[in-house]
C-alpha cells in the first residue's frame, strides 16, 4: 500500500448533495455556485460551502473568472482513489487465497 | 465502486474448519497477519494482528456467531499507516466474515466497510447518521473518467 488513504474524499463523497455537485460539474465541464445551485434543491450558499469542502478534498479546482469562479472537476483524485479501493481489493483478494490454501491443505 | 469492498472466495473445506482459520490467533497469524496474531473471540475483545514488516494492527471484535458471522473493527488507515491505538467507531473500518456452507465446501466472504467515516468529527458522524444521508453507491472511476473526457 504505497497510496495514502483518502479519508478526506470519503468522507467528502459521503454527502449526497456535494455527490449532486460533483456530478453536475463531471457532466458539464465547468460550473459556479450559482448555475449548480439552479439545479440543486439548495441555496447557492450552500452550494458553496459544498465546494469549498470538495476544493479541500482536492476533488474540484476553481479559476477566477472576472466577478465569479468557475469548478471543474479534479479527475486525478478520483483515480486515486478508485485506486486505492482497488488496492485494498487486491490485498484481500491475496488474504482469502492464503485462506483458502491453507483450509485446503490435508486436514491433519 | 462503494465506500465498501466486498470480495467472496468457495473453499474445499467445511464450515468448522474455515471458521477455525478465520476465528483463531494461532491460523490469523498466518493467513492474515505472518507474524501472529491474539484473538478474545468475543463482542468487545481485543484483536491484535502482527506483521514482520508493517508493525502491528490493534482490532475490537464485534460480532461472533459461531460458524456463520465473525467481525472486527480495525484501523487499517488504509494498510500503510497502522496505529498502536484502540480503534473507535468512525476512526476504524469494519471487516465482516459471514461463512455458508455451499456443496461440500463453504463460501467465505469479506466485507470491509466504513471507509466514508474515516475523516469525520464525530459531531459530523452524529450529524450524518441521524440525518439518514449515509448510503451512497457509486463508481469513482466512471466519474473519474466522465470528468476526464470533459475536461480534455
Amino acid at each position: 500500500m504505497s497510496i495514502a488513504a483518502p479519508p478526506e474524499v470519503f468522507a467528502a463523497l459521503a454527502d449526497p448533495t456535494r455527490w449532486r455537485v460533483l456530478d453536475l460539474l463531471a457532466t458539464r465541464g465547468e460550473g459556479t455556485a450559482t448555475t449548480l445551485a439552479a439545479d440543486l434543491p439548495v441555496s447557492r450558499v450552500a452550494v458553496v460551502k459544498h465546494l469549498g469542502v470538495l476544493d479541500r478534498a482536492g476533488l474540484v479546482a476553481g479559476r477566477r473568472v472576472g466577478r465569479e469562479v468557475r469548478y471543474a472537476v479534479r479527475p486525478e483524485r478520483l483515480d486515486e482513489t478508485a485506486d486505492w479501493m482497488r488496492q485494498l481489493a487486491s490485498a484481500w483478494d491475496a488474504r482469502l487465497a492464503a485462506l483458502k490454501a491453507l483450509a485446503e491443505e490435508a486436514e491433519d | 465502486m462503494e465506500d465498501q469492498i466486498a470480495r467472496d472466495v468457495v473453499i474445499a473445506a467445511p464450515v468448522e474448519r474455515v471458521w477455525d482459520l478465520v476465528t483463531t490467533a494461532e491460523h490469523l497469524g498466518t493467513w492474515f497477519g505472518d507474524d501472529g496474531a491474539d484473538v478474545d473471540l468475543r463482542p468487545g475483545g481485543a484483536l491484535v494482528l502482527r506483521w514482520k514488516e508493517h508493525s502491528t494492527v490493534h482490532g475490537r471484535v464485534e460480532t461472533v456467531e459461531p460458524y456463520s458471522r465473525f467481525s472486527f473493527h480495525w484501523l487499517t488507515g488504509g494498510c500503510d499507516t497502522p496505529t498502536a491505538d484502540e480503534p473507535a467507531d468512525g476512526t476504524s473500518t469494519l471487516v465482516e466474515f459471514t461463512l455458508a456452507p455451499e456443496g461440500d465446501g463453504t463460501r467465505l466472504t469479506v466485507v470491509e466497510s466504513g471507509f466514508s467515516t474515516l475523516a469525520l468529527s464525530p459531531a459530523a458522524r452524529e450529524e450524518r447518521f441521524a440525518s439518514h444521508t449515509g448510503g451512497w453507491a457509486f463508481e469513482l472511476g466512471e466519474l473519474a473518467d466522465h470528468g476526464a473526457r470533459v475536461a480534455a
